[in-house]
């Protein structure tokens, strides 16, 4: 809805349109633009952590979709990921394959793992169906870890730079680029999905299941819909992941990986993909920022092997402040801050609206 | 030259016919937009081809019910598209059209209904066919109704019931074969034949059916026209939500647009109304100080309950407007204050416009009922560029004398349009002369005698002066001025609209003919009112638990206060306001013996008649 007056529409083609005033082109194309140049100036640290972001926000919309819009906890989110990168890895060190041929491949196994660890959820609620989706993370780990030590990539393996065509996928930004492309095709494919009618219909059940069956949404075909769609998402941006590292190893998945992607969408802020951008570039950013300012304050060397166990205790820490003061995350900063002005000078909306 | 041009145009527009004219406008200009009109969310579009194929079809199917030239079609209900696509078809065969307030009485539409003798009562929804439709046998006049919404209807089984889609489908079906039918009717309505008939408020009685004829309601919105050129200028928005009964509605939503760029749009549901002033953001407003009123307390509660900062940017903002709007009215040039009010504008004052989506309004323009000065004031505080219009549906285009554009200094009502004569009498009646006045009272040519004399006066029952600078100044209904012992004329009405100014106040009716002191009835805001009270955990159980509040009786009694010592630096008005009683309940024009008419103009006798007891409280301790 637009917050200025005089936007009228005189077609539903028109009422389809995600960007509806004058204001919003005007810091779109500042966004754009922004991006655009960053990677010129960015030192290369810098357009590294962005193409973190970029490759993260994937993986985060995607648990956004599944538990912030369908309402499905899943806590096996790193094995979505973790089955993305290994047959990436398996296909890549058996066949040679290519990016085009393990990327897709990539996403059909997380299609299955999908359905599979998705069936569960037809039956489990809650706190049982988070443990049916931790036992997946189990599994697939397992399964790579026994694909590591049988062939004897003990360390891990090692993956070359993809190459579509003659060209190698070598270059920081390049890789930039290509993320950026990646998660703003993600973005928009999530922001067109929600807002249509698989988006209502895990919205239903997230907020009712009964009353989402009685309105005739088709409850079993869309949880497993939202699961599929995420472990789609989730197992490719696992593959990028994987090509963006040159490296695949049981440790990257841990649980604490599945721990930071539900952080992001809670400390985003459940239900809405704005959300996901925001908790994606915060929980990414949080350990650097940690880092810094260790550093700025000066933290005696000997300290600083606690950093990791700071990392840690303040990664809980946050996730437990938002919880109890903000549990909106940080949209719900973002949009008390956005109405301040929108509804400047009154406090709140006025009459009628 | 130029004034040739004009007399010549005129000249032209009386020789021609609200629906021929129309057909012109189809011819010149077919592909562009006619009205925009508000289903299910989207504004759809029509052009003036698709306006003439809905009017044709309606037209034709109006005729195949028997509706003929010289026929009265009756409507009722809140303005929408196929309202205005029936009344333009209904002229088109010639018929005589009138609007009935959706909030009349029934014995008001009673009265309307027999007075009127329509044959055809088209009503907008199925509130209005329940209303209809119990009258139905004393009306013998009364052949067919037409409904336009025809949800809930679904247990109506009425022989002369059609419904407006039925009507058009038949109308289609015939224009098939006859494509050019529209044309050929509408070529055998003259100039001269009676348009509508737009029935006066009554305030000071009954309602009077004014007639109206086709080239001189033309001509008289021309004059308007002339009056604010700006809305040749540009391609304009405009929203629909006047009655179209009123005079200026009618003018609004169905004659201005054949005769300058004006867009209508008709918003979803008039209850909706705010979101339609929000989403389309009109150009031109034509609006009632009640509108005002309402839109203005909203603002001014919705600021107090504001956080301390924007609070302050807002008092702030309003004394620096105020002060540059002085400057504005004195035509005094001050560039730094006018730079200083710039940026108050954008940083407070459009923000609040736009919410309420009159931010892109160029010209606004109150009639209807006196608009107090503080209110306008406030408007162009604002940044609302307001003008004031003193008319009557005695005036074929509904104007007498309209204020010009660009900040107006409130009061006056400005200079009469160019097409009249305005004159005062012996006692300070307002009388009128010119051209493009109305045909006659319909059906009673005695009363016509009673106010328009030989020489063509028009009586108007305003009492009003000029101001020094040639504009006039309406100060009151002839019958309820109150002369006071110096023989100064006092203005009931000056006092009210002060007193309407306040948020908290919806109406008040002074009481000081022959009296010792002047004292007043309030109603009370009832929104506003119970707002402040639960803002200040005053606790209370329903209306008159408010209004017997002593703390809420207080706060009343603080804000007339207030406008008391306003109406002294002000106005020069001494004569205090000393008593007030709150009215026991809402005044609302629908009940039967209303004290209110359908445009809220106040019934001032049978008020005091009603209240005799609660008026007579107020001057017994002297």
């Amino acid at each position: 809805m637009a917050f200025a007056s005089g936007y009228f529409k005189t077609s539903y083609k028109a009422d389809l349109s995600l960007v509806e005033t004058r204001t919003r082109w005007l810091f779109l194309a500042i966004l754009i633009i922004g991006l655009i140049c960053f990677p010129f100036i960015a030192s290369p640290f810098l357009l590294d952590l962005a193409s973190q972001v970029c490759l993260s926000l994937i993986g985060a919309v995607a648990l956004m979709l599944l538990t912030g819009y369908a309402g499905q906890i899943s806590l096996g989110h790193a094995g979505f990921i973790a089955a993305g990168a290994y047959v990436t890895a398996i296909l890549f060190k058996e066949f040679n394959a290519p990016i085009w041929v393990t990327l897709p491949a990539s996403g059909l196994v997380g299609a299955i793992l999908g359905i599979i660890f998705g069936l569960p959820s037809l039956r489990l609620k809650g706190v049982y169906l988070a443990l049916s989706t931790l036992a997946m993370h189990f599994i697939v780990v397992y399964m790579g870890a026994e694909y590591e030590s049988r062939r004897g990539f003990a360390t891990g393996i090692v993956i070359k730079p993809p190459s579509i065509g003659p060209f190698i996928i070598r270059d920081p930004l390049v890789w930039y680029f290509l993320a950026l492309i990646a998660a703003v095709a993600a973005l928009l494919f999530s922001i067109n999905l929600v807002r249509s009618r698989s988006g209502r219909a895990w919205v239903a059940i997230r907020d009712r299941e009964v009353v989402a069956e009685a309105i005739g949404v088709k409850v079993p075909l869309y949880k497993l819909s939202a699961f599929v769609t995420g472990a789609v998402m989730t197992s490719i941006s696992g593959c990028l992941f994987a090509y963006y590292r040159g490296f695949v190893s049981v440790e990257a998945y841990s649980l604490f990986l599945t721990i930071q992607y539900v952080a992001m969408i809670i400390i985003g802020g459940l239900g809405t993909i704005l959300g996901a951008v925001l908790g994606t570039i915060f929980v990414v950013l949080l350990p650097y920022t940690i880092d810094a300012v260790g550093r700025a304050l000066q933290v005696p060397a000997r300290l600083t092997t606690y950093m990791f166990a700071i990392q840690y205790a303040s990664f809980g820490l946050i996730m437990i402040i938002f919880l109890v003061v903000e549990p909106g995350g940080l949209v719900a900063v973002w949009n008390r801050i956005r109405n301040y002005f929108i509804l400047w000078p009154f406090k709140r909306r006025p009459m009628g609206r | 030259m130029r004034g040739m041009d004009k007399a010549q145009q005129y000249q032209e527009l009386r020789n021609k016919t609200v629906p021929g004219l129309f057909l012109e406008r189809v011819r010149t200009v077919p592909d562009e937009v006619a009205y925009r009109a508000k289903k299910l969310g989207i504004y759809e579009e029509r052009t003036w081809l698709d306006f003439h194929q809905l009017v044709a079809r309606c037209a034709i199917g109006f005729a195949q019910l028997g509706v003929e030239h010289g026929d009265r079609v009756a409507f009722m209900g809140d303005p929408c598209e196929e309202y205005t696509i029936c009344e333009l078809a209904a002229q088109a065969l010639g018929a005589i059209t009138y609007g009935i307030y959706p909030t009349s009485s029934s014995a008001e539409l009673l009265r309307l209904m027999t007075d009127g003798k329509a044959c055809v009562f088209v009503a907008g929804n199925q509130e209005y066919l329940d209303r209809i439709l119990p009258l139905s046998k004393e009306l013998s006049a009364l052949e067919h109704v037409i409904i336009i919404d025809t949800r809930g209807m679904l247990g109506y089984d009425h022989s002369s019931l059609v419904s407006y889609e039925k009507l058009s489908e038949k109308g289609a079906e015939q224009l098939a074969s006859r494509p050019g039918a529209l044309e050929d009717i509408v070529s055998s309505v003259k100039p001269s034949d009676g348009l509508c008939i737009v029935y006066t408020s009554g305030a000071t009685g009954h309602p009077k059916g004014v007639l109206i004829s086709h080239g001189k309601h033309l001509a008289a919105t021309q004059a308007l026209i002339e009056h604010y050129p700006v809305l040749l200028e540009r391609s304009h928005r405009t929203v629909v939500y006047l009655p179209l009964s009123n005079v200026i509605g009618r003018v609004a939503a169905l004659t201005l647009p054949l005769l300058a760029p004006v867009i209508p749009h008709y918003g979803e549901d008039i209850e909706d109304l705010n979101q339609t002033f929000f989403e389309v953001a009109p150009t031109v407003l034509f609006t009632v100080p009640n509108y005002l009123k309402k839109f203005a307390s909203g603002i001014l509660i919705d600021i107090e309950n504001s956080s301390a900062l924007k609070k302050l940017a807002y008092t702030i903002a309003i004394s620096i407007g105020r002060q540059h709007l002085n400057n504005v009215w004195e035509k005094k040039r001050d560039v730094l204050w006018k730079l200083v009010y710039l940026f108050c504008r954008c940083a407070v004052f459009r923000p609040i416009l736009n919410k309420i989506g009159f931010d892109k309004v160029r010209i606004a323009l109150s009639t209807g009922a006196p608009l107090p000065s503080q209110l306008m004031a406030l408007w162009q505080i604002y940044g609302l560029n307001l003008s004031e219009a003193y008319g009557m549906a005695e005036m074929g285009g509904g104007i007498i004398s309209a204020q010009r554009p660009n900040y107006p200094r409130p009061g006056d009502v400005g200079k009469p349009l160019a097409c009249l004569e305005v004159m005062l009498s012996d006692t300070g009646e307002i009388l009128v002369r010119g051209e493009e006045l109305f045909e006659c009272y319909w059906d009673n040519p005695e009363l016509t005698d009673e106010f328009r004399d030989l020489k063509g006066w028009l009586r108007t029952e305003d009492a009003g002066e000029w101001t020094a600078d040639g504009g006039l100044k309406i100060l009151d209904r002839i019958s309820d001025s109150v002369s006071h012992p110096d023989k100064k004329r006092i203005s009931l009405t000056t006092i009210e609209s002060a007193l309407k100014s306040s948020p908290y106040i919806n109406e008040a009716v002074v009481v000081g003919k022959d009296r010792a002191y002047l004292s007043s009835l309030i109603e009370i805001d009832f929104e506003a009112v119970s707002d402040w009270a639960s803002r200040h955990n005053l606790p209370f159980t329903g209306f008159t638990g408010l209004i017997q509040h002593p703390a809420v009786i207080a706060h009343i009694g603080k804000e007339i206060d207030r406008v008391n010592s306003e109406l002294k630096s002000h106005e020069q008005i001494h004569e205090q306001i000393q008593a007030f009683r709150i009215i026991p309940g809402e005044l609302t024009p629908a009940e039967d013996g209303a004290l209110v008419t359908p445009t809220r103009k106040i019934k001032r006798k049978f008020v005091y008649r009603k209240f005799e007891t609660l008026i007579e409280s107020m001057y017994e301790s002297t």
